[in-house]
């Protein structure tokens, strides 16, 4: 669902409060944390969705780091998985066993365990996970708490909901979109390590709201804004000239009208900010890295395969907007 | 028409001829389902093309595509949501349409076709004689960049072109693309044009085809 939509809803919920629970639905973090006592936290989180590539396998794997993510943007480590899958029965079991064992390669990849899951019967295809992870709530990452002055990282390049538009669409081929594919099926592992290393401040992964609705996140406190340089921003092979074709996809319009002057966007192009707004598939880390690490954190990140940092702007007072984004 | 997503092709008279018109109804589809419609229309027919969709994505979608295809587009709102008429051809002006009965071929380079090899020197020589011979002529021709060429010196076009100005066709050769090329001494057929004359003609254009 968009953000309008949902954050209506969960209005409607009645606010939680135990003095165990340290990240809950009151903040827009990735996970929920719940202390077990002494220094150990659950971190908990769940997610699943339509098949976005035709190879069964490759989605079965992208859905499980998609789901392991939010583990990872809480600075947390994962311990164990269940699987969701809705499936339609004349699809035949090959399929579901192709995409489950996509998902179980990953959690193990991940160092964490299949211990379980639940299917129902549905029209149309869907997998994912709920996963649990522990973390040492002294060195859990949260979406708030970036300071003016601190750099803001983004760890995989965007555009996987233009690119899964077009693959639809009959625009591109799985091939003409490998890149995408690889890193939608790369954990967050290594990012989250080199974040909680480099002492960032905050951190978020950056999945339906896009990059620019995940930012927002970030700026809850009133006083901090942001400033990216849009021209610093990475993106996949292919994804503007897909953009260009209209082949971008309904939730990027709504993001993008949702967001609305949040975002100063003066002498941006239009079709770029909205890519900003693509949705994202296992996206990755947004962090805010404290000045003297950048540096640490680029040589750790950098260095990785497929390199995984680009600095695309930093966090500052607070001016007009909370985001500008600078062409 | 047919609803949800059948994609209907209807013949309908315009002034001045026949006319394909395709309709394609979009409406309840999500995208990319209306671009990937409209995608397919484009490849059966030649003429215009009406979209109808139901929600601001699409019509968003479907313009930007319909633009890179180098389409003119133009949205009016409806109840429904959103009418989208696409008119071929790069001309974004000709269809400021129907402001004057002119019909227009724009010739924007010495050869036919996108690579500049003989073949393409050769298409067009073919192509400006075939024209010359036909009944129903364009109002004008408009030369640009390296059409300019087709007018001036030795090239083996400018009987032809005589031959179209004779038969009432206005020639407008872009000056500017004159001067920078060094041909305008060399220029033998047509009227020296400026962009204001040459906008204006465009502007007011019934039709226009790109070649």
């Amino acid at each position: 669902m968009g953000p309008e939509d949902l954050r209506h809803i969960l209005q409607e919920l009645p606010p939680e409060r135990r003095e165990e629970l340290l990240v809950g639905l009151e903040t827009p973090d990735d996970a929920a944390v719940y202390r077990l006592g002494g220094d150990l936290a659950l971190v908990q989180t769940l997610d699943f969705f339509t098949p976005i590539v035709d190879d069964p396998y490759a989605f079965g794997q992208i859905a499980a780091a998609n789901a392991l993510s939010d583990i990872y943007a809480m600075g947390g480590r994962p311990i164990t998985a269940m699987n969701i899958l809705c499936w339609p029965c004349e699809l035949g079991n090959e399929a579901a066993v192709r995409i489950l064992q996509g998902g179980a390669d990953k959690v193990r990849e991940a160092g964490a365990a299949v211990v379980g899951g639940h299917t129902v019967e549905d029209r149309e295809p869907k997998y994912g996970l709920a996963v649990a992870g522990l973390v040492e709530p002294d060195g859990m990452l949260t979406v708030g708490g970036a300071r003016p002055g601190d750099i803001l990282v983004l760890t995989k390049p965007l555009g996987t909901g233009i690119l899964a538009t077009a693959l639809k669409g009959d625009f591109i081929e799985a091939e003409g979109m490998a890149e995408a594919i690889g890193g939608m099926c790369l954990l967050n592992a290594g990012a989250s390590r080199a974040a909680r290393e480099a002492g960032a401040r905050a951190c978020t992964d950056v999945t339906g709201f896009g990059l620019v609705g995940h930012l927002l996140n970030m700026l809850a406190d009133r006083e901090i804004g942001c400033v990216v340089e849009t021209g610093k921003v990475p993106f996949y092979p292919r994804v503007m000239e897909m953009a260009e074709v209209g082949m971008v996809p309904a939730g990027a319009y709504n993001n993008r009208a949702f967001y609305g002057d949040r975002v100063s966007a003066e002498g941006v192009d239009e079709l770029l900010t909205l890519a900003l707004c693509d949705p994202q598939t296992s996206g990755g880390l947004l962090l805010a890295v404290p000045p003297e690490a950048e540096g640490m954190m680029m040589k750790r990140l950098g260095a990785m395969n497929p390199p995984g940092a680009w600095p695309i702007g930093r966090f500052v007072r607070r001016g007009a907007a909370p985001l500008e984004l600078r062409p | 028409m047919v609803r949800a997503g059948k994609a209907v092709v209807e013949f309908y008279m315009l002034k001045g001829g026949n006319f394909l018109n395709e309709t394609v109804d979009a409406r309840g589809l999500a995208c990319p389902q209306p671009v990937v419609l409209t995608r397919q229309a484009m490849q059966a027919v030649s003429g215009p093309i009406r979209v109808l969709v139901d929600n601001p994505t699409a019509r968003d979608n479907v313009s930007r595509f319909a633009a890179s295809q180098g389409w003119l587009v133009e949205a009016f709102e409806e109840e429904y949501g959103f009418r989208l008429e696409l008119t071929p051809g790069s001309c974004e002006a000709a269809a400021a349409a129907g402001a004057s009965g002119s019909h227009l071929f724009v010739l924007s380079a010495d050869f036919m076709g996108k690579v500049d090899n003989q073949l393409g020197t050769l298409l067009m020589k073919t192509f400006l004689n075939t024209l010359a011979e036909r009944e129903e002529l364009p109002s004008h021709l408009v030369l640009f960049n390296t059409g300019v060429n087709l007018a001036c010196g030795k090239a083996e076009t400018v009987t032809s072109l005589q031959r179209l100005q004779e038969k009432g066709v206005s020639i407008l050769v872009c000056g500017t693309c004159l001067d920078f090329l060094g041909q305008k001494k060399h220029l033998r057929v047509g009227t020296v044009s400026n962009m204001y004359e040459i906008v204006d003609t465009l502007a007011s254009a019934r039709s226009c085809i790109t070649i």
